[in-house]
């Protein structure tokens, strides 16, 4: 399974850890770059926002939500594959899952935290967003439990927690093995991190059964986020909004997307911190598979999603349908369909499927039509609802588009920082897919 | 447990809002009406509603608690033109009121559909799943060209960016009302006694508000009207505003 | 005093110690808004409760309400204005006034943007540099009323009076006669004044058929078929927000009898949108159309007349076949309307707008008198019906110069004969076409006084500007014009402390006249307006109270100033002013209107149309406004030129295209707007916009029609005839986006408007 030959356990070790320890210019740089490209895209433009209003980004009486929302939307899925995927794969004891699992965790708590952000960015009093937790106030004033909203908060919130405790522990006996390769502060902090893992029998064991366990609970927290996340659009009357396909269109698609997010960052992982001998053409094989059948879901449920409509006949419905056909944003929808449903068909050749530069090129565009889709969602359906004299349109603001590209600057940092404090592959599985040791080694 | 699912039969029969004191209703007869906008100027001025200036026209982020919109039907010459009033409808089964995390939009006794806009977090759920467009969002802070704020109705807040609003069926009238009713010992207020300042101001008399629990309260009467419809009855919202049909002829 | 009646009257007789209380505090509002600082009156401090001595109705948190009357149109209607802690904050229809009871219209909602405007004229101004460069030095009232004063006096001494010209808007009531008298002591005749919107023609038209030179009170609330000529009556025409009542009882105000209108005009109008029928006549030939109704009428033998073969004889031209080939209406359509115009029940016919503003302006409304006549309409329920009572309608609007006169004032002023101009309450460099080149001769007058509130373009040439109190800060009174079918008069009374440094006219008038000298200070001996319209009313009260009264005049002054109006309802009509048949006959003439401009270089007629938000662009200065959106179009800020779908693909014109639209005097440069009701071959364009000066919110913005109307005068009104130009059209190529408020203006078969039915 290891395409450059078997690396020994010191090998995984070094090659490893010494990412997070030798730190060269280059990484520098790139975090430079990221951090101020988070600063001046995202953050600067924000602050303007807070300032003026949300009326800096685009929207307006006819689509009250924009391009923030569809972008949450876009990062919740993209959160998707990461826990999901690790988990499921986890509970199917699929062994390629053990390189990519851990960058593919990290990838749902960062996605899941840009996503958070764009709640904040899109709130238009954000300073009273604690209102929407239900903390205990002399008011005696809770939140509205009726609200999807309200599902969402706390939907997002458990599994932000939950993501969290999961990779958390996966990692712990890594973060002893850390521990034990690092010095002086960076030891102490390890030490803590690590709880005192000694790697006895019992520990384990204990950590086995508490993985499996949150692997199991992880896999449905996840398929209701994402409904829960598209109940903000289907417990609406919107035609558009109304569908009940919705909650799993919207996890089909998150875990399409995320699926597709994972691709890009294993080859980003490869070809910049040279994990070339743990993420193999296996895996690649593995995943372009997985795009195809979850590129084929969601191709049916779109087309089920038109019939639906077309076979609603009522003229909300119907004028949702031709505006989204033919409208104001109709080449989105067609470009998220060429990238969506067509682009992902190659993949049924091996020979696109095994190579890393066309799978990297399928993946990024599958990720920007689904970004699109996000956006459709969001767009093409407010503007047309029920009184034609309310009709209209809307298109993003340049503060919008900044932020959108600030928002995958700050994923970027977040992941940089990552790779520097947890290793950002699976010491110990990946050693545990290894041959027998010869004792030397 | 019983007393629960009690009340939530209750909540969900029809008619719920009949059995308090009020239940605010308005009707508008598109048979009178001219589209003449008296009424939308008139709710500008009572409720501090602000100037927003052309270039927010231009991004279509006007603020108007009622509107008039227009439809035409058939073409030259044989070319009709239908206004209807647009306001809050006060739906008693109101999708805004799902919507909205915080309670900052909620129901209140009078069957009014209440914004609270020190609550409002600004989601701006509510305007999507409101059917009839009728909520409009603070995308800034408006302010006024000195001195045109000394015209500010002091019983009415100014709204800050990042908050939600709509027409209130113009509750201050309401409680002063009230208050003059308590104040005289009376349980209810007389039937007319509240006028919003659209209905106050229309020149046709196109539009009539009062309370729908009192069978003879004029909009009671009108309600009764063989013209009378709902807006998007199919929705079920249950709107509180009951229009009249254009006779046509 | 017997017959004073009416609402007034049932709130006096009611008359409580809190309402006297409230009343005087609303007389110590007006001495601290009409008194007389005299010279250099400070800048007012602004105080919480902006008076010295806080009167007992100013508890705060407490609002009063203050009847007075509304200016911004000729209607007149009684306004209440809410005051909280001494500010204004929000204007209703007085519910004791009998033309707008208790409503109003959007106009007058937005009075307190007149009140409040963050651009009016705060202190005297003198011109400080070269004329219309807006370049102005504050100076003192002394100053400027001393300078004035000695100026006009001086020529007044030389004999030269005369020189001395006053141009006012539509004043009426006492301060017309305020300044008639100042202008007759200092010796000048020429007192005029200039309404864009004064329907001169109906009131030349009625002295012709009927022999009364008076607007009549035209009961549509009673009309169980109301015919109009292009008139608006819901939105511009005479009194919108009375019609607008009427019209809501016409329609739906009598149980199992709802009213029929039609609507005669080229491009539809809110009136036009709320008929059951509108029609799309050829335009310029909407009097010949009335003729041919006429015709038809008589003809089916509707008319029972004893000269019914007179009026056969004098109709025979204007058969339904002849009239429907000219007016582009079919002849069954016309015949339909003669039977439904006859038929049992009330009907009425009206005309205004684009019908009573060709050159066939008069002989369009004769035509439309007639067949009020011929359909027995005269002094009936529901018809046309004569003032009484002379005192309230003759005097009203007979100083109305019309164009003739403005250009014999241009010639005057261009022949050097004008030394002194004083404007007050008109805009006649905007509200007259470019050709007349009003502002041009203003150049040779060598004085130029504005008394004015605002900077609008007459404003402009002033070398002195005196500010004036808008009309919730001063004293008048009013006689609504047309009337209400009884004697009514209405006071104003300032609602709030003046905000600026600012004088009401009137009082302007009579301080200028102690400065005059001369007889002037001692005819004039009033300190005050609201001095001399309490000792009119006194003497006007002496005068019907012969009869005998128990009520002394203060108590009557009170309660009259407390209800806003005093009226004399029932006080009616007889039919004795129904005239002589003879003589209407004999004023039936072709009513055709003649285009300036051939149809070959001019393929389109100009349709200008007052809007009844800016009217004759006096609205175009507040915000509140300007953000309405049309009725018809929802547009906002800005001007656009409609035209018929078709025309506009033939030309391959599309929403947003920036048209030249060249008339033979003159050319402008607006954006299309596809409007789906108006007839092919014809460009409305609405007036308002196309300030150059009136403030931040009208100046520099869209385009002003009547600038490229030819100067063509209707003969028998002399005034305007501003719908009578035609004009070519030219794609510049350019773009501009229209700001409108719609989205899609069909229900798509959304049961948006109701279900269909026909219940009537
Ligand atoms: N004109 C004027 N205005 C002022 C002031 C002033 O001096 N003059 N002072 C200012 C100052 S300093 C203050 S603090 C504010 C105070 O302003 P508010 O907070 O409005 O004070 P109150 O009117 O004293 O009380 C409000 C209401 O609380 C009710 N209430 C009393 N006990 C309870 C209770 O246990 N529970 C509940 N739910 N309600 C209760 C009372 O009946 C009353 O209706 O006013 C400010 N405004
Ligand atoms: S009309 Fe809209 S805002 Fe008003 S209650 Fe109904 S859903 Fe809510
Ligand atoms: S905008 Fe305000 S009122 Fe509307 S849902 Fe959000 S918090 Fe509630
Ligand atoms: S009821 Fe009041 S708040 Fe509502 S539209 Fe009318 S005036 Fe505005
Ligand atoms: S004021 Fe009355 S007539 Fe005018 S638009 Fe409003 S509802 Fe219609
Ligand atoms: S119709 Fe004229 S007078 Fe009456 S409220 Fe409107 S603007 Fe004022």
């Amino acid at each position: 399974m290891f395409d450059h030959g078997q690396p020994s356990y010191a090998d995984v070790n070094k090659d490893i850890i010494s990412t997070m320890l030798e730190t060269g210019p280059k990484y520098w740089t790139l975090l430079g770059i990221t951090v101020s490209v988070a600063g001046i895209c995202f953050f600067m433009p924000w602050f303007y926002q807070l300032i003026v209003g949300v009326g800096a980004a685009g929207m307006n009486r006819n689509a009250v939500w924009g391009s923030y929302l569809s972008n949450f939307i876009f990062w919740i899925g993209l959160s998707h594959s990461g826990t999901l995927l690790s988990a499921v794969l986890h509970i199917t004891n699929s062994p390629w899952r053990k390189a990519i699992y851990r960058s593919a965790e990290a990838m749902t708590l960062f996605s899941l935290m840009t996503a958070a952000m764009f709640v904040m960015v899109h709130l238009g009093r954000v300073w009273f967003v604690h209102w929407s937790f239900p903390i205990p106030n002399q008011m005696g004033l809770w939140p509205n439990f009726r609200s999807p909203l309200m599902f969402d908060v706390m939907a997002i919130t458990t599994y932000l927690t939950a993501s969290s405790i999961f990779i958390y522990m996966g990692s712990v006996p890594d973060f002893a093995a850390v521990r034990d390769a690092s010095t002086g502060l960076r030891r102490r902090l390890y030490t803590i991190f690590s709880f005192g893992w000694r790697g006895t029998a019992r520990e384990w064991h204990t950590l086995g059964w508490a993985y499996t366990f949150f692997a199991v609970f992880v896999i449905p927290l996840a398929v209701s986020v994402h409904s829960i996340v598209s109940w903000d659009f289907a417990l609406s009357a919107v035609p558009g909004f109304h569908h009940t396909i919705f909650a799993p269109y919207f996890v089909t698609g998150a875990i399409y997307s995320g699926t597709a997010g994972i691709v890009t960052v294993m080859y980003c992982l490869r070809k910049f911190l040279n994990f070339e001998r743990y993420i193999g053409q296996v895996h690649l094989d593995s995943l372009g598979k997985l795009l195809i059948t979850l590129s084929l879901i969601w191709t049916y449920i779109n087309i089920l999603e038109l019939f639906s409509t077309w076979y609603g006949g009522t003229s909300f419905e119907l004028e949702a349908l031709s505006f989204k056909l033919t409208g104001f944003y109709a080449p989105l929808y067609w470009e998220m369909l060429l990238f969506c449903a067509f682009v992902p068909l190659l993949m049924l050749f091996k020979k696109i499927r095994w190579s890393w530069n066309k799978m990297l090129v399928i993946s990024i565009l599958i990720n920007i039509g689904m970004l699109t889709e996000r956006f459709i969602i969001v767009a093409t359906s407010q503007p047309r609802k029920f009184l034609p004299g309310a009709f209209g349109y809307y298109v993003p603001s340049w503060i919008e588009f900044s932020i959108t590209v600030g928002s995958f600057a700050i994923f970027a940092t977040l992941f940089l920082i990552f790779i520097k404090w947890v290793p950002a592959i699976s010491l110990y599985e990946v050693k545990e897919t290894l041959r027998p040791l010869r004792r030397d080694a | 447990m019983s007393t629960i699912v009690e009340k939530l039969r209750q909540y969900s029969k029809p008619g719920y809002y009949d059995k308090f004191d009020y239940h605010w209703t308005m009707t508008i007869d598109l048979d009178r009406c001219t589209g003449c906008e008296a009424c939308v100027v008139a709710c500008q001025a009572e409720n501090n509603l602000p100037i927003v200036g052309e270039e927010r026209f231009a991004e279509n982020r006007e603020i108007k608690w009622i509107r008039i919109e227009r439809y035409w039907e058939g073409e030259y010459p044989d070319i009709k033109m239908g206004f209807i009033p647009m306001l809050c409808q006060q739906c008693d089964d109101a999708p805004c009121e799902t919507a909205c995390p915080v309670y900052a939009t909620y129901h209140n006794q009078d069957g009014l559909n209440t914004q609270i806009y020190n609550r409002c977090i600004g989601t701006r759920t509510c305007a999507v799943y409101c059917p009839y467009e009728v909520r409009y969002f603070n995308w800034f802070t408006y302010t006024w060209d000195e001195p045109l704020e000394q015209q500010l109705n002091p019983d009415v807040t100014v709204r800050e960016k990042g908050v939600m609003e709509k027409c209130t069926f113009c509750i201050q009238r309401i409680r002063i009302a009230k208050d003059n009713a308590k104040d005289d010992n009376r349980r209810r207020v007389r039937d007319g006694e509240v006028v919003p300042a659209c209905v106050q101001s229309c020149p046709t008399e196109a539009l009539v508000f009062g309370n729908s629990n009192d069978p003879e309260a004029k909009v009671s009467k009108m309600m009764k009207s063989p013209r009378g419809y709902k807006v998007l009855e199919e929705l079920h919202t249950t709107p509180s505003i009951v229009y009249l049909t254009k006779v046509q002829s | 005093m017997a017959a004073i009646a009416g609402p007034a009257i049932n709130k006096m007789s009611k008359i409580s110690r809190r309402d006297l209380l409230q009343f005087i505090g609303a007389g110590g509002v007006g001495v601290a808004g009409g008194i007389l600082y005299g010279e250099g009156v400070q800048r007012n401090v602004e105080f919480l409760i902006p008076q010295v001595v806080p009167p007992e109705d100013y508890s705060p948190g407490v609002a009063t309400w203050y009847n007075t009357v509304c200016n911004q149109c000729s209607a007149g209607c009684g306004i209440s204005v809410r005051i909280r802690e001494g500010k204004a904050k929000k204007i209703e229809g007085n519910p004791v006034h009998p033309v707008s009871q208790g409503r109003l219209c959007a106009r007058g909602q937005a009075g307190l943007n007149v009140l409040y405007n963050p651009d009016r004229i705060r202190t005297p101004l003198q011109n400080a540099a070269q004329r219309g460069s807006g370049n102005y030095a504050e100076i003192s009232w002394d100053e400027a009323l001393t300078t004035l004063g000695s100026r006009i006096g001086r020529l007044k001494i030389e004999g030269k009076a005369g020189r001395v010209r006053l141009l006012t808007g539509r004043t009426r009531g006492h301060l017309d006669e305020l300044f008639a008298q100042f202008m007759g002591l200092l010796g000048s005749e020429h007192y005029q004044q200039y309404d864009f919107t004064y329907p001169a023609a109906i009131r030349a038209a009625n002295r012709i058929s009927f022999g009364v030179d008076q607007l009549p009170y035209y009961d549509i609330k009673h009309a169980d078929f109301l015919l109009s000529f292009g008139a608006d009556y819901l939105g511009t025409w005479l009194s919108p927000v009375h019609h607008s009542l009427a019209y809501g009882h016409l329609r739906q105000g009598r149980q199992g009898r709802r009213g029929k209108t039609v609507q005669i005009e080229p491009r539809m109008s809110l009136s036009g949108a709320a008929a059951d029928e509108w029609i799309a006549a050829r335009p310029g030939t909407e009097g010949l159309l009335a003729l041919g109704i006429a015709h038809a009428l008589v003809n089916a033998g509707n008319y029972l007349g004893s000269d019914r073969d007179e009026w056969s004889i004098a109709l025979e031209a204007y058969s339904p076949s002849t009239v429907s080939a000219e007016t582009d209406v079919s002849e069954e359509s016309i015949v339909r309307l003669a039977t439904e115009f006859s038929a049992p029940g009330t009907s009425l016919a009206i005309a205004g707008g684009a019908t009573a503003a060709g050159t066939n302006a008069v002989a369009s409304v004769v035509a439309v008198n007639a067949l009020n006549y011929l359909a027995g309409n005269l002094g009936q329920r529901g018809g046309v019906i004569f003032n009484s009572d002379p005192a309230f309608s003759a005097t009203a609007g007979s100083r109305q110069a019309g164009l003739r006169g403005m250009l014999d004032l241009v010639e005057a002023m261009e022949a050097g004969d004008v030394e002194v101009l004083l404007v007050h309450d008109t805009n006649p460099v905007y509200a007259l076409p470019e050709n007349v080149r009003f502002r041009r001769a203003m150049e040779n007058v060598p004085l130029i006084v504005a008394l004015s509130s605002f900077h609008d373009e007459t404003t402009a040439m002033a070398d002195f500007i005196l500010p004036t109190n808008t009309y919730l800060e001063s004293w008048g009174d009013d006689v609504p014009d047309p009337g209400v079918g009884f004697p009514v008069a209405s006071i104003s009374q300032p609602v709030v402390a003046k905000l600026y440094d600012t004088l009401a006219v009137g009082d302007i008038i009579l301080l200028l006249a102690r400065r005059i000298g001369g007889e002037l200070p001692i005819r004039l001996h009033w300190a005050t307006m609201e001095e001399f319209i309490k000792e009119r009313w006194r003497e006007e009260y002496e005068l019907r109270s012969a009869a005998g009264e128990d009520q002394d005049f203060e108590a009557f002054w009170r309660a009259s100033l407390e209800a806003g109006v005093w009226g004399q309802p029932g006080a009616a009509t007889g039919d004795e002013s129904v005239p002589s048949s003879s003589s209407m006959i004999a004023s039936i003439t072709d009513p055709v209107s003649k285009f300036a401009g051939s149809e070959s270089d001019y393929p389109f007629v100009l349709h200008p149309y007052l809007t009844a938000t800016f009217t004759d662009g006096r609205g175009a200065n507040l915000p509140w406004l300007q953000e309405l959106p049309d009725p018809m179009t929802s547009v906002v800020y800005g001007s656009w030129a409609e035209l018929n779908p078709v025309t506009a693909d033939e030309l391959g014109i599309r929403e947003g295209d920036i048209l030249e639209v060249e008339s033979p005097a003159g050319s402008i440069r607006v954006p299309a707007l596809i409007f789906p009701a108006i007839r092919p071959g014809v460009i409305a364009i609405p007036i308002g916009q196309g300030h150059s000066a009136y403030g931040r919110y009208a100046s520099d913005r869209g385009v002003n029609p009547i600038h490229i109307v030819a100067t063509q005068v209707d003969d028998q009104s002399g005034d305007l005839a501003w719908a009578a130009t035609r004009v070519r059209i030219k794609r510049t190529g350019e773009r501009l986006r229209i700001i409108k408020t719609d989205g899609v203006t069909r229900t798509l078969g959304r049961q948006i408007l109701g279900p269909k039915n026909d219940h009537a």
